[in-house]
């Protein structure tokens, strides 16, 4: 009882923050809609809304060469009310977003699979922070409540990913298939967490008479993320009359043709390169992407959950369209990983990166775009500090869960300097 | 083995390394106040020069003289007979002449709220269409009916009639032009800038009925006498701190310099051209620059990326109203020129005198190493707070491993055995709810200052101000004993509340200095003295004295100081800072409050604070290492 009251005073107090927010400062929303740190063409809210305007006259919303997002959002926005007209209903969705991705976080965090995990447990598993806790860094996380306002559809995304995680600590492993299928569906880049996840629900999953190999789990796993990301697939065929979006949702976040800066690596790249250059390192961008998976997940095979982490913090730096949403999904997950912190190295140098990125960047691109003292250099150079800050802040918790790990190999290295050679 | 591990880890726990940032953060502020003062120097300035090479100035013959003079004296007649008359009478009247003139005139109405008081009037503009051009470019010829002083601009507004009606003869033109006569200086510029980028308040402020092309330049006359002058001063600050392009400013002062007139620049109605003069004109500059106020009409422009300066005569000498006539022609005639925007020389830069500057690559260092004493200190004091036992560690760990009392660990690699002393690994795990919670908090009470002075009605301001004056006089003294009495912070928490509230406000000052250079620099020196501030339980005298002098650089003791060294009103400056929120955009306040004020309230608390001591808790709990 006392539990539920806390938990309800944590939810209550971020959403009366958050309607705080959208109603007492009304033109708040449209400027962070409007920031390019966070709404990316493939997340922006203002190009959702011409979507669902096309949608709604019958027009194919793939038509304009705005609209870049999934289908199934169009008929769930043009079912809600006019985000112009009666705003309220829009603010509302988000902000239960956001509460549900709490919800999926506490479960995680309450469950203890980042301390102790099928396969290897912490010594320093009794250091943690509640969940309350952890819900509550994520909730008051200014990037979370920047990127709840900026009304990004990757709130979606990064909703669908944490329940897919929170049903896979369960041991739900064909509901945490189908969230994380939605996730990609949305987004592309999430179904890159299958191989963890998968590991992830193999070792949570309850405890049968004939446990089944790890190969036919996957397999089995696999065909449910398909046949789900088909059914997905072929609702929204439905829905818009044809597989054309197939090539204006996905394909933009393969081929990269709008270079609207954000803050991640990829459009000044793209923007200077010679065209003939252009596919082949699309190609290489992509597999740089996808190659931290694997290695991740056969090296951390005992700790599947950080190794989903890490991936997030590294999709929030090298993803073709990253936002701030992305940062705060990777922000969120951190705290799981409390016992380590003693451990990283960098983590004051890390976070006063972060720090002067988040300041410095809205600072250029005023001096680029609006005051024109600046130029686009300004801009990708706080990127890259921005970047640099988080790359510092994925290695330094990897650095530190090695160590945690060695130590219980090695318990005579315990406390001493490491230095790779 | 032992080699290799003793590079970073130790460098940490180098007693040499853990005393120099304070002394390192000392030599920044004063390389930092020192690179500013040489700065006027020959050496370390340069002479201004023309980046774009289509503005050509002072290259053509200007043909405004003769017969004008006569036309110029009837309009000059006109507008001293309109004194008296309100603002639609005399509105109707330059319609009348605008229309003569052959141009499409066009009115705008506004009303601002701010402070209580209404500003209300009623602009009026003309648009000369080019000959030679698409309507896609414009420049804009400003007089406002009242200047900045309250004066009747009437040589100015006679001017801007004459020169409408002589620019219409020429067939030249490749750009707009459009002749703004506003009801006054202040309001009456934003509110048609705005309109004309459509980012104006519907209901308050009219739309223009007429349009032309994007603003490619403006320039003001303020004219209010009618002898004869001497030299043009040339007003350039614009809102926030930004500047005009310096391109604009060498115009017209190399075309003013082909005529014959001198030039001066922030009120320097003298300048000899020697080191104190240069040092003067830089300084004052920079305080308009930090103050972000609308120095002139122009300043409305500047935010929209239109370069915009104000030109006023000065003086007693020989120089008639044809001869300012001629150096206005002369500047549209080289604006008529560009091909693009001025984008070419220095968006950022501080004049010494009209052809001599630095740009920001010079001065800037300036500001960060101002700015950089507070983040070297932030670190500083972030890796002293993970020393095991507080600042005794570096002599103890220097004394007791010579001994060998500290307790060893033994690294085994293969074969080899290696002994590290386990004090230079072990690093305290930092308690950081509290510091961040007082950090946080005292951020956002800035928000209350902010709020009520730019919310109170003007009659309501001075005595406000009072009690606000008074209350942050013995604030920091109560929230310091509230601290004490239900927190009882250890001198850790005292150290990590000093690092986070340093560090936010380098973080702040650092990106403050690329948007606005002079603000940041002079609140980064004003609060330079909360680098050195820390808890003294045991030495009241110094503690006084140091209140004493911090609270003379309290942001409301300098607001004090500033409004009685100008000779200003407190409430009159209070209220053109609100106005200046409302109407002008300006986010001086936002700095002061939530910046400067902040930091200082942390170095105040810090000051006052009364350390518990630690080992009566037991060290066990609180000192933690990673060899738990």
């Amino acid at each position: 009882m006392n539990i539920d009251r806390r938990k309800a005073t944590l939810f209550g107090a971020a959403a009366a923050v958050r309607l705080l927010l959208f109603t007492s400062f009304p033109g708040l929303p449209d400027l962070l809609t409007a920031r390019v740190e966070i709404s990316t063409p493939v997340t922006s809210f203002k190009r959702l809304q011409e979507g669902v305007f096309l949608y709604n006259h019958n027009v194919s919303p793939y038509d304009g060469g705005v609209y870049h997002q999934a289908p199934l959002l169009l008929p769930l926005f043009s079912l809600l009310p006019s985000s112009a007209t009666y705003p309220a209903f829009t603010y509302l969705l988000y902000i239960i977003l956001d509460l549900l991705s709490a919800n999926a976080l506490m479960c995680i965090a309450q469950s203890g699979e980042a301390v102790s995990s099928k396969l290897f447990t912490s010594p320093r598993k009794d250091k943690r922070w509640s969940n309350f806790a952890i819900a509550a860094a994520f909730l008051f996380n200014p990037f979370t409540i920047a990127s709840c306002i900026g009304r990004p559809t990757s709130v979606f995304t990064n909703c669908a990913i944490l329940h897919a995680i929170s049903k896979a600590v369960n041991g739900n492993s064909f509901t945490a298939m189908f969230a994380l299928s939605f996730a990609a569906y949305l987004s592309m880049y999430p179904i890159l967490l299958f191989p963890p996840l998968a590991l992830l629900c193999y070792d949570r999953r309850p405890p049968l008479k004939n446990p089944e190999s790890i190969y036919s789990f996957v397999l089995g796993n696999a065909v449910a993320v398909g046949g789900s990301l088909y059914s997905l697939l072929h609702m929204s065929s439905l829905i818009t009359g044809s597989w054309e979006f197939l090539s204006s949702t996905y394909g933009v976040q393969l081929l990269l043709p709008d270079l609207t800066p954000n803050v991640g690596l990829w459009w000044y790249f793209f923007i200077e390169m010679f065209d003939s250059f252009r596919n082949f390192f699309l190609g290489v961008f992509w597999i740089h992407l996808s190659s931290y998976v694997a290695g991740l997940t056969i090296r951390l095979r005992r700790q599947p959950l950080f190794v989903l982490t890490l991936l997030l913090g590294i999709f929030a730096i090298f993803k073709p369209y990253p936002s701030i949403s992305d940062t705060s999904l990777f922000l969120a997950m951190l705290p799981l990983y409390r016992h380590v912190f003693p451990l990283m190295r960098y983590t004051f140098l890390a976070s006063s990166t972060v720090l002067y990125a988040t300041l410095l960047g809205p600072a250029f691109y005023y001096l680029w775009i609006y005051a024109g003292s600046g130029n686009a250099n300004f801009f990708y150079a706080i990127t890259l500090v921005w970047s640099l800050g988080l790359s510092l802040l994925t290695s330094d918790a990897l650095f530190a869960v090695l160590r945690d790990e060695l130590e219980v190999e090695r318990p005579e290295m315990k406390g001493m300097e490491i230095r790779q050679i | 083995m032992v080699s290799l591990l003793s590079s970073s880890v130790l460098l940490r726990r180098n007693p040499l390394i853990l005393k120099l940032p304070p002394y390192l953060s000392f030599l920044c502020i004063v390389i930092g106040v020192a690179w500013l003062l040489v700065l006027p120097l020959d050496n370390y300035s340069r002479r201004t020069y023309i980046s774009e090479n289509a503005l050509l100035p002072g290259q053509v013959h200007t043909y405004f003289a003769g017969s004008d003079q006569n036309v110029f004296r009837g309009y000059k007649r006109e507008v001293d007979a309109l004194e008296g008359s309100g603002n639609i009478e005399v509105n109707d009247k330059l319609e009348e002449f605008f229309k003569a003139s052959g141009l499409k005139v066009a009115r705008q109405s506004y009303e601002y709220k701010s402070a209580g008081e209404t500003y209300a009037g009623e602009n009026i503009y003309a648009i000369l269409h080019a000959p030679r051009g698409d309507a896609t470019e414009a420049i804009v010829l400003v007089g406002a009916w009242w200047n900045m002083e309250g004066k009747l601009n009437r040589s100015g507004v006679a001017l801007i009639l004459t020169l409408a009606r002589y620019f219409k003869r020429w067939s030249l033109w490749s750009k707009d032009i459009i002749f703004l006569i506003t009801a006054d200086s202040k309001a009456g510029p934003q509110a048609w800038v705005d309109a004309y980028h459509d980012t104006h308040q519907s209901g308050m402020v009219d739309s223009l009925p007429l349009k032309s092309g994007a603003l490619q330049g403006a320039v003001v006359i303020d004219y209010p006498f009618d002898h004869r002058f001497q030299d043009i001063h040339i007003v350039y600050d614009g809102i926030n701190g930004q500047l005009p392009n310096l391109d604009l400013l060498n115009t017209v002062v190399s075309i003013s310099g082909h005529m014959g007139i001198g030039t001066s620049l922030q009120q320097m109605w003298q300048h000899s051209d020697s080191y104190r003069d240069r040092l003067q004109t830089m300084l004052r500059g920079m305080l308009n620059q930090g103050l972000g106020h609308a120095s002139g009409p122009h300043s409305s422009f500047i935010p929209y990326h239109v370069d915009a300066i104000t030109l006023q005569p000065f003086g007693e000498g020989w120089q008639d109203e044809m001869a300012m006539g001629r150096v206005i022609e002369s500047t549209f005639r080289s604006l008529n020129n560009l091909l693009e925007h001025l984008h070419q020389s220095f968006f950022f830069y501080l004049l010494m005198q009209a052809d001599r500057f630095v740009s920001i690559g010079t001065y800037l260092p300036s500001a960060m190493l101002v700015a950089v004493n507070f983040t070297i200190m932030a670190i500083f004091l972030w890796v002293k707070s993970g020393s095991p036992n507080g600042e005794s560690s570096n002599v103890s760990l220097t004394v007791e491993a010579g001994e060998k009392k500290t307790p060893l660990a033994i690294v085994k690699e293969g074969d080899a055995k290696a002994l590290a002393p386990e004090a230079t690994i072990a690093v305290r795990e930092r308690e950081l709810f509290l510091p961040l919670a007082v950090v946080a908090g005292s951020q956002f009470l800035g928000v209350l200052p902010l709020y009520i002075f730019n919310h109170t009605p003007e009659a309501m301001l001075h005595p406000i101000f009072t009690a606000f004056t008074s209350i942050n006089g013995f604030f920091p003294l109560i929230l310091s004993a509230l601290l004490t009495h239900y927190f009882a912070p250890t001198a850790h928490h005292y150290t990590l509340i000093k690092t986070f509230s340093l560090l936010l406000l380098g973080l702040f000052l650092s990106s403050l200095a690329t948007l606005n250079f002079s603000l940041a620099f002079l609140v980064g020196l004003l609060s330079a003295p909360l680098t050195y501030m820390q808890p003294l339980p045991n030495r009241p005298i110094v503690k006084g004295v140091l209140a004493v002098l911090l609270s003379a650089l309290s942001p409301t003791t300098v607001l004090v100081a500033g409004c009685w060294w100008w000779e200003l009103g407190i409430g009159r400056v209070l209220k053109e800072a609100a106005f200046g929120w409302d109407v002008w955009g300006m986010t001086t306040q936002v700095v002061v409050w939530c910046v400067w004020w902040p930091a200082w309230l942390v170095g105040m608390v810090l000051l006052f604070g009364n350390p518990r001591e630690e080992k009566v808790k037991g060290a066990g709990n609180t000192i933690e290492t990673v060899k738990t």
